[in-house]
């Protein structure tokens, strides 16, 4: 039996200290095979059966760990931007309004690390708005630079209730294709529909200032469908003297509140979230809404119900030419601080790959469309099966669409967070304040939060 | 003159080692080590959960120009006055019907007790359903109390949450007093039964009766717990999150925020977690002076009857 002395044990402790010493960088990097993820949880369970099945792919290819967290929409936006302003980060960041808010201001801040060797390795398959989407400036390097690796995307489509339609006696296929017509063709349902039904509305037009997203992106269509897409360029630069686009704005402003003080729009859409609008379109308190994904349909679990949804692309704008939806980019990011940048990497090099991510994203009930056109045009998936996915593809991946506005200012995603557009329509509804007086306010507002994001032309 | 230096350096020297030994407990040797061994941890603890989280708070809001840019901020603005309103009305109302209702709660009888416990139900119910009910509750179009106005007269009822900010912080502050009194009429009601039913009947035989009973021993004897216990429930409500958040959200139109919530709407919506907590440091004028005012109530131990 050993008997322990003072002398033994201290000898002891300084060899185990002295091997620990030694064997930490083997410890490291070992650690270094294991990545940390944080992921949006699904909006229906299959989307997350889906990315559990592609991480246990990549582990059993690669032999790394991807130690993942799913977690939902809001707690993980504060989640994220507690970490980033802690410096404590995970090594890779997926969030559904990552190309809106999060990826636009932290490229600003250099608290990103630059992944174009990872974007890169799919750039000749990307439709051009989703590589567009992937470059952000950053205000350290002077330059733009791939900070988002996208594996998915989404338009705002059209949705209808097609029984409602009916029952106010008209005819879907009898709607306008141009953008207001469009919308007022439903105006004239809502007396009829009310001869029967109590509380139901033409149209769910998110005039919210609660956001995050559905009311800027709302909004930016009217801006679009009225001419208003140059407000700001690719260079960065804003047009807010423009008069095209500020009779833009002017005459958005005036559709969207008009509609809603005429009574044709639910009173609390003053302050719906994100979810409300879904909400309030699944309990049939209005016939149409325009909002993004096609999470509207695939949350109905009812088969029978689901088909009561007509699915539309966008039509066309106020002067007769096609429509150019924004595309939303869906992707994920690497922050300044992660430990397993390489691991980071190779995981979303495989995650993008044009078969892993079309079948996540079909297996994810096709509720965000691929980055690809070559996918949907190959896939029947895409066009010729679910005609609400068919629609929905053939608008996002099939036709013109455009680029967000923080892809080209990030000041842009301080514009959406504060809801510029919603506190100007509020003040018009709430405050009786012309559109003019508002879009003017709106206007300076976005003067403001844009001159404190300085864009150096190369 | 030598002898007198030398009994003023060991004076010095006793009250040195006096001062010391006082420092150190009484302890003596390495009970002297153990003791500061023992007490590591908690100070860590301390150090990491208390005063590391405070400093924090502090460096992240230090900056003037967060304060300038909230001033100018009219959602701000609006939010200061949602913020004295809440307090002002929301807490004293509370407290006011707090203090009658524990003298009801006071009397004798089966009854009585089974009141209370039903009464207690909405504070110890956690605060997300009850709150996400009143919410569903008071929807414009589907919600229970604009249902049965219809069902009832016919008529709709008035969009709650909807538009007007008056009506919806309103909504806000019944649903705080709801939630809240009862938890107060507890302790209040704790504080009469402490009171000797003997000074009762002393003043019943000088005449004292009903209110006058009231004026002259309860209230003078509840006193300084009815402002103890304001005090508290006013620093407890500045922080309050839940109630704005889950009865309007903030709204309409972010025109019923507080400064609890706007603290969050900064930090996480607009993802400016220095602007939130410039906003939420923005109180500590008010809540320092409440802070030691709360402190030199809690020493008071007189009662003037």
């Amino acid at each position: 039996m050993t008997i322990l002395t003072r002398r033994s044990v201290l000898r002891n402790s300084l060899a185990v200290a002295a091997a620990g010493t030694i064997a930490r960088p083997f410890i490291a990097n070992a650690a270094a095979k294991t990545a940390t993820v944080w992921w949006t949880q699904g909006f229906v369970p299959e989307e997350d059966a889906a990315f559990k099945r592609i991480v246990e792919e990549y582990q059993k290819a690669s032999g790394n760990t991807i130690d993942f967290s799913l977690i939902p929409f809001a707690p993980l936006m504060q989640k994220i931007v507690s970490a980033i302003t802690g410096g404590d980060v995970p090594d890779l960041i997926s969030h559904d309004i990552n190309d809106q808010v999060l990826v636009p201001q932290n490229a600003w801040d250099d608290k990103i690390v630059e992944v174009s060797d990872v974007i890169d390795t799919q750039k000749d398959k990307y439709h051009p708005t989703v590589y567009l989407g992937t470059q952000y400036y950053n205000s350290v390097t002077k330059k733009r630079g791939g900070y988002l690796i996208p594996f998915k995307t989404a338009i705002l489509p059209f949705h209808v209730w097609t029984p409602l339609v009916e029952k106010a006696g008209f005819k879907l296929s009898d709607a306008p294709k141009t953008w207001d017509a469009f919308w007022d063709f439903f105006k004239p349902m809502q007396p009829k529909l009310r001869e029967t039904m109590r509380n139901v509305y033409a149209m769910g037009l998110q005039c919210t200032t609660t956001g995050p997203a559905d009311g800027n992106n709302m909004f930016h269509h009217f801006l679009i469908a009225n001419g208003g897409n140059d407000i700001v360029t690719k260079d960065g630069k804003a047009h807010l003297d423009d008069p095209k686009v500020k009779e833009a704005v002017i005459k958005s402003l005036t559709y969207i509140t008009k509609a809603y003080k005429d009574g044709y729009v639910p009173s609390g859409a003053l302050s719906w979230n994100d979810a409300d609008d879904n909400n309030a379109f699944h309990s049939k308190l209005f016939v149409m809404d325009l909002d993004g994904t096609i999470s509207t349909e695939v949350a109905i679990k009812d088969k029978d119900e689901r088909s009561q949804v007509a699915t539309l692309g966008q039509g066309n704008k106020n002067d007769g030419t096609p429509m150019t939806p924004e595309l939303g980019i869906g992707g994920a990011f690497i922050p300044k601080g992660a430990k397993a940048i390489d691991v980071a990497k190779e995981f979303m090099t495989y995650m993008i790959k044009p078969d892993v991510s079309n079948g996540f994203l079909k297996e994810g009930l096709g509720r965000w469309l691929p980055t690809m056109p070559s996918i949907v045009k190959s896939d029947p998936f895409w066009t010729n099966g679910d005609p609400q996915v068919k629609a929905y593809a053939a608008a996002g991946m099939l036709s013109d669409t455009v680029a967000n506005y923080p892809v080209f200012n990030p000041g842009w995603a301080e514009v959406n967070a504060t809801q510029v557009w919603g506190a100007a329509e509020a003040d018009i509804i709430r405050n009786g304040a012309t559109p003019e007086a508002a879009a003017d306010a709106a206007l300076k507002k976005i003067e403001t939060i844009l001159a404190k994001y300085p864009i150096v032309q190369s | 003159m030598a002898s007198a230096s030398v009994i003023d350096v060991g004076r010095h020297l006793v009250g040195r080692r006096s001062l010391f030994s006082n420092l150190r407990g009484g302890l003596q040797g390495s009970e002297y080590a153990w003791a500061i061994a023992f007490c590591i941890p908690y100070v860590a603890v301390f150090i990491a959960f208390v005063v590391y989280p405070v400093l924090y708070g502090l460096w992240l809001g230090h900056k003037p120009s967060l304060y300038v840019e909230l001033l100018h901020d009219p959602i701000y603005q609006d939010t200061i006055v949602n913020t004295v309103l809440y307090l002002v009305i929301g807490v004293n109302v509370k407290m006011f019907f707090a203090l009658l209702l524990s003298g009801f709660f006071m009397r004798k009888g089966w009854w009585t007790k089974g009141l209370l416990m039903i009464y207690v139900l909405p504070w110890a119910i956690p605060a997300l359903p009850t709150f996400i009910s009143i919410h569903w509750m008071l929807n414009t179009q589907w919600g229970l109390i604009n249902n049965i106005l219809w069902d009832t007269f016919h008529m709709d009822g008035p969009g709650w949450l909807d538009t007007s900010r008056w009506l919806a912080l309103g909504s806000v502050i019944v649903s705080y007093i709801w939630k809240n009194m009862p938890f107060w009429t507890v302790i209040l009601l704790a504080g009469r039964m402490a009171i000797p039913q003997e000074l009762y009947e002393a003043a019943e035989v000088d005449g004292a009766t009903g209110i006058r009973r009231f004026l002259h021993v309860s209230f003078p004897l509840l006193a300084n717990l009815y402002l103890v216990c304001t005090l508290l429930s006013t620093i407890f409500t500045l922080g309050d999150f839940n109630t704005a958040t889950f009865i309007s959200g903030g709204g309409p139109a972010l025109s019923t925020h507080v400064l609890a919530t706007l603290g969050i709407r900064d930090a996480f919506e607009i993802a400016r977690p220095e602007l939130g907590v410039a906003a939420v440091l923005s109180a500590l004028p008010l809540m320092i002076p409440l802070v030691m005012l709360l402190m030199h109530k809690l020493r008071t131990s007189e009662v003037q009857l």
